[in-house]
């Protein structure tokens, strides 16, 4: 068996230094992407509401729906009312809930509820 | 006698003493005939056209419109043997229990008789429409555990119902009563049937409480006189109201207008088209839904989405036949609405599909919407008529109130979500077509003072003249009116039995 020039036969120091090397930058790399890009997920700037907008999933799509929500919009007493409804119960509990209730809201024709809709409309104004 | 006769080759002048004259050889008149077929009764079936389209007897049919856009009165109809069948779509459905029934929501509305006096008809209707066997909602079942699931509905305001199609003929076209019929006809010993001619009168004797005879002309310019001993006026919801109004010499208003009803209340059932879009959310929706399926039985069925009874009651709305439609695509505020409310109900879209809806509504009885003679004249000297057509901004809005609750049963079900697609009357307007179902000019009522004719289809106030066909439904339900009129008019041939033996 032959060894190359710096190499030990049990992957000694020079062999870990570089994949520690390797691991790191692609580390930095992928938070960077992160961080700076929509690459992998869109990243927010902090809202008062983000208690409520975490309930989305998928915030870009919600913003998408809610920006089709017309007439005055007064963030701070919808997300009051939004949190009332919402409570300690899940988003899929409080949505249910509105369907249930026939709480009902049209959003450019689509029969959608309440819940969905106001949460939708303030990830598109936030 | 037992024979077709080209009226055109008798003798001018002709007399004919039969004990009943049917007025109109559509399915209404076909239906009539062919069920007191067989009998000690002598009949003449007397029609205006011959077995074929002919645009010189169909340009009688031309006249005018005002109001909202109407189909043209010469092209929602056909004057030949077999009469609008000769174009009919095939759909069938009983009227709902509650079609009957006077609703104090809607104004005009409650039949002298309910459904129930139509039940026993209605298998030989079946048959007479060649929708195979009785399917419809009882065998719902059935149908999708053959055919595959249907789409859940939470509970709530509508549930799945089931349309039949007359059989389709050949595979193509439901059945034109007049060719389907000839031979049964021919071989009735006491029916003959009398065409290329047309009823331009019913004259009364003075005391106006008989028909004493008919007037029929040919185009050819040949007079006749039929004395029947009964008449049933079968020509169509729109030409029983032109005989009855231009028959004026005795009831100076019209036969049966004494209370200046007749061609007030005309309905049809509007069906504007893409009302809505549905998004399912697991996929692909049962072949049933937007095509007719034959089942093994024989059946050709399609899934529709009915009002229920308690819905109508509680909600104070009407019938209506919500129909999917072909595919439709969504935009990104669509795609944005599925995503995020699939999302919220923790359901799986991935797979979704879009379908427009159709649906065919119930509207409101509304008097002025009406049917009235015009100074204009056809070739045979009979006034044409002119249709003055409404609908109401309440329509609409019922029928939009209804989809808004099919879009919350989807969501509860967690099986789809909807969209609605007009807000606007002038949005509807653009998508209106209609159904040339033509109901409620010569309603039926116990009441003289509200009806036209009584639980019989007897004109009030006359002893030998009846109308029939779906011109006396009093109101019109939303569905379609062909099996629903025959199984009517099925009943009156049990009556006719009785009271002309
Ligand atoms: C395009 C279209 C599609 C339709 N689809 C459906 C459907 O899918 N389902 C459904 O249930 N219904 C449907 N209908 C309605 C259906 O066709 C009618 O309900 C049915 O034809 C009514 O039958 P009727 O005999 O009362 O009247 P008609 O069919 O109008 O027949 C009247 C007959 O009287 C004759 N006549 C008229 N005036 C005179 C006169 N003065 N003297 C002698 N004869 C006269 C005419 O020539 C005609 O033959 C449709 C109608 C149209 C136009």
């Amino acid at each position: 068996m032959t060894f190359l020039k710096g190499q030990n036969p049990q992957g000694g120091p020079a062999r870990r230094t570089m994949i520690a090397a390797l691991v790191a930058a692609a580390t930095a790399a992928a938070l960077g992407v992160y961080r700076f890009t929509n690459l992998m997920v869109k990243h927010y700037a902090p809202t008062p509401y983000d208690d409520l907008l975490a309930h989305l999933t998928d915030r870009e799509q919600a913003a998408r729906l809610g920006a089709k929500v017309t007439g005055a919009f007064d963030a701070r007493r919808e997300a009051a009312t939004l949190r009332a409804a919402l409570g300690s119960r899940t988003f899929t509990a409080a949505a249910t809930a509105d369907i249930a209730a026939g709480r009902m809201t049209e959003v450019d024709g689509w029969v959608l509820p309440q819940t969905v809709v106001l949460l939708s409309a303030l990830a598109s104004r936030v | 006698m037992s024979a077709f006769l080209d009226a055109r080759t008798l003798p001018d002048r002709t007399v004919l003493t039969p004990d009943l004259a049917i007025i109109g050889g559509g399915p209404t008149g076909i239906s009539l005939a062919l069920a007191l077929a067989h009998t000690k009764l002598n009949i003449v079936l007397l029609e205006s056209g011959g077995m074929n389209f002919d645009p010189r007897v169909q340009s009688l049919y031309a006249g005018s419109e005002s109001g909202v856009p109407y189909t043209a009165l010469e092209a929602g109809r056909l004057r030949f043997m077999g009469g609008s069948s000769n174009h009919w779509g095939g759909y069938c459905r009983p009227l709902d229990e509650i079609d009957f029934e006077a609703r104090d929501w809607v104004p005009h509305s409650g039949w002298p008789i309910g459904r129930k006096h139509l039940a026993p008809y209605y298998p030989r209707a079946q048959q007479l429409v060649e929708a195979g066997p009785w399917v419809y909602d009882d065998s719902g079942a059935a149908v999708t555990a053959a055919k595959g699931a249907a789409l859940e509905l939470g509970k709530g305001g509508l549930y799945t119902s089931w349309f039949q199609f007359s059989k389709t003929r050949d595979s193509v076209l439901p059945t034109y009563f007049g060719h389907r019929y000839e031979a049964d006809l021919k071989a009735a010993r006491n029916v003959t049937s009398y065409l290329h001619v047309n009823v331009t009168g019913i004259r009364l004797a003075a005391d106006a409480r008989r028909v004493d005879r008919l007037d029929l002309a040919t185009l050819e310019g040949k007079h006749f006189t039929v004395k029947p001993r009964f008449v049933v006026l079968a020509a169509g919801g729109m030409e029983n109201v032109r005989l009855l109004l231009a028959s004026n010499d005795v009831m100076t208003a019209g036969v049966g207008n004494q209370n200046d009803l007749v061609g007030r209340f005309f309905a049809d059932n509007p069906i504007p088209r893409d009302v809505a879009t549905l998004v399912s959310f697991a996929g692909p929706l049962a072949q049933y839904y937007g095509a007719n399926t034959t089942m093994d039985n024989g059946a050709i069925m399609r899934a529709v989405f009915s009002t229920t009874r308690h819905y109508c009651e509680s909600q104070r709305n009407v019938g209506s036949l919500t129909t999917v439609e072909p595919a439709a695509e969504l935009d990104e505020a669509g795609k944005a609405a599925v995503i995020t409310t699939a999302l919220a109900l923790g359901v799986d879209a991935s797979n979704a599909r879009a379908y427009s809806l159709g649906c065919g509504m119930e509207l409101l009885p509304d008097p002025d919407r009406r049917l009235t003679l015009t100074g204009d004249k056809d070739a045979l000297g009979m006034p044409r008529l002119k249709l003055h057509m409404t609908i109401a901004d309440e329509d609409f809005a019922l029928y939009r109130r209804t989809l808004a609750e099919l879009g919350r049963q989807l969501l509860a079900s967690r099986a789809g979500m909807l969209r609605i697609s007009y807000s606007h009357r002038d949005e509807w307007m653009k998508a209106m077509d209609w159904g040339h179902h033509h109901l409620g000019t010569t309603r039926m009522s116990a009441d003289p003072k509200s009806g036209v004719v009584d639980a019989d289809g007897l004109v009030h106030g006359l002893g030998n003249l009846y109308v029939a066909g779906s011109s006396t439904f009093p109101t019109c339900g939303a569905s379609n009116p062909t099996l629903n009129l025959i199984a009517l008019t099925l009943r009156l041939a049990d009556h006719l039995k009785t009271v002309a033996a």
